[in-house]
């Protein structure tokens, strides 16, 4: 788990580690490219009326450009998703190593930086940093002290609402307890073949070890229903 | 006490705690309503349901709405706001001169690898013109004889070039790009901020000797010296962030690497802000009054020299008794 997994914890003064998802290289491409996409069209929608004002228009159009390039991810990452629109449609978003909002100072210098990290050519240094860290970090991040995230989803809510209460032969210590809920939060997105199978490991604690089955794979849950409480 | 149980116990202080985060996120009048004590009550309250959630192994969805409310709680409690004209002003005020003054040595070494360049490359084509030819092709220099001619209707541009405001354009954008890189490049052990700085100091001074040597000195100071008063600064300035980026990464000196780049990422960006300011105040200038052929040669030079005072006085002296 440990060597695999790239949760980040960030401790709050409340003595609670607060569990942040580092977004990796392939995310933030994709939320880039969308990102150019927009100043795209963000470009040619200004570009259009401004074409009929002459030169008046060309120097406006050159101050557009210059904010499209350089203001326009700070202006998003301050706002109140803490995320340009291509990092808001990949479901990621900028943060302080802490976890806290970004800063207006530390959006400013990850968004300059930038320039460091497009060196020697497409991001190679960005890159090269990315794939080098656990966290994720291109140059701009680590001056910076930010951290691009994913936004949690909700976990799904155990369902088990038609399946028998049973006990589990011996008592489960915690870590046994997590996995048997665990096992049942994924039941309605399993196949039943993947669940039976999935439950045959965990026969053991209906008695039932070495038996595979849909009945075994009730009565497994049933073991989830009880340590959830349902009685 | 199993899941179902804790659940059950504390829904109403999570949903509680939930009304309230959503209230604050809206901007009317709801977000007034929220108690502060409250909410921090909450918060901690939850705080202690998360670790005690933790250490029993309850449910993910139990663990992880916790998670999410705490998190999101924690933004709301922590968050630092930094916008606003008090703060715009403290930067000007205070923060930006006493910034520079901090970087005292980073500035003088940037305003020598700046001045170096640019008075020998002026010395050397003042008294050799076709080492121009060197750095520009003879098209440009051609192009920098017409935008300086006597005769130009405004200065400092080529005839077909526009109007102020598409100059103004131009100027913004270029100039604080560069600005903004030569401060990023200084991230590689300084040496893209000494080459931005060598390179512009070089080829302005090239430039400033051949057209002296051409006799159209007049013309050129009379038209670099006014926005030069902010510009100038503000590429110095710019260079000296980026070199206290690339020190930091060369000789951390008792912090990590990355303690260190951190901090000087930190306090060189305030040096950054600044030059945004000068250059902006540049652009204005270099558009709008520079280029100006109808303002008489004495009013142009008593305006620079006042700006150059200004600009001088306000680093060296501003917000001398705020710390």
């Amino acid at each position: 788990m440990e060597t695999l997994d790239t949760v980040v914890s960030a401790e709050t003064p409340e003595g609670i580690a607060i569990e942040l998802r580092p977004a990796g290289l392939g995310a933030r491409c994709f939320a880039y490219l969308i990102d150019q996409l927009v100043r795209f069209v963000i470009l040619y929608a200004v570009a259009l009326p401004l074409s009929f004002t002459g030169r008046f228009g060309y120097g406006i159009l050159l101050i557009v450009m210059f904010l499209l390039a350089w203001i326009y991810p700070v202006v998003f990452e301050l706002s109140r998703w803490g995320a340009t629109p291509g990092k808001r449609l990949l479901g990621i978003k900028v943060v302080m190593d802490n976890g806290l909002p970004i800063t207006p100072a530390a959006s400013l210098t990850r968004n300059l930086l930038r320039t460091a990290d497009f060196l020697p050519a497409l991001y190679g240094s960005g890159i090269v940093s990315m794939l080098l860290r656990r966290d994720f970090k291109r140059l701009g991040d680590i001056a910076a002290n930010t951290l691009v995230v994913y936004q949690p989803e909700a976990a799904p809510k155990v369902a088990l609402e038609n399946v028998e209460p049973r006990p589990p032969v011996r008592p489960l210590d915690p870590q046994e307890q997590a996995t048997i809920i665990g096992l049942a939060a994924r039941a309605s997105r399993l196949t039943p073949e993947r669940m039976d199978e999935l439950a045959a490991l965990a026969a053991w604690v209906t008695g039932d070890a070495g038996r595979s089955g849909p009945d075994v794979t009730r009565r497994v849950l049933g073991v989830a229903q009880w340590l959830l409480g349902r009685r | 006490m199993t899941p179902l149980q804790f659940e059950t116990q504390y829904q109403a202080d999570w949903d509680e705690l939930e009304t309230l985060l959503e209230q604050l996120k809206q901007r009317s009048a709801a977000r007034e309503t929220v108690r502060a004590e409250r909410l921090a009550s909450l918060y901690r309250r939850a705080c202690e349901q998360l670790a005690l959630a933790r250490a029993r192994a309850y449910p993910a969805h139990i663990v992880e709405r916790l998670n999410q409310l705490t998190a999101d709680a924690h933004q709301a409690i922590y968050q630092r706001r930094e916008f606003g004209f008090k703060r715009l002003w403290q930067l000007i005020a205070v923060d930006f001169p006493l910034a520079v003054r901090a970087h005292r040595r980073y500035v003088w070494l940037s305003t020598a690898v700046f001045v170096v360049p640019l008075v020998t490359l002026g010395l050397l084509v003042y008294f050799m013109p076709e080492l121009i030819l060197a750095l520009v092709d003879p098209l440009t220099a051609a192009q920098f004889e017409e935008m300086y001619a006597r005769d130009a209707e405004a200065l400092g541009r080529t005839r077909d070039a526009g109007t102020d405001w598409a100059m103004f354009g131009y100027y913004i954008r270029n100039n604080i790009s560069v600005g903004f890189q030569c401060f990023a490049s200084g991230l590689f052990a300084g040496i893209g901020s000494l080459f931005f700085l060598a390179y512009n100091g070089a080829f302005g001074g090239a430039i400033a000797g051949y057209l002296t040597e051409r006799g159209l000195g007049p013309t050129f100071y009379s038209f670099v010296v006014t926005h030069g008063a902010f510009e100038l600064p503000a590429i110095v300035l710019s260079g000296a962030a980026g070199l206290r980026l690339g020190h930091a990464l060369v000789a951390p000196g008792r912090r990590t690497r990355r303690d260190a780049l951190v901090l000087a990422a930190h306090e060189s960006i305030v040096l950054v802000y600044g030059v945004v300011g000068l250059l902006v105040i540049a652009a204005a200038i270099e558009a709008f009054w520079s280029s100006a052929q109808w303002i008489p040669l004495p009013l142009k030079y008593g305006v620079a020299a006042c700006c150059w005072l200004a600009v001088l006085v306000y680093l060296v002296s501003q917000g001398r008794h705020a710390s």
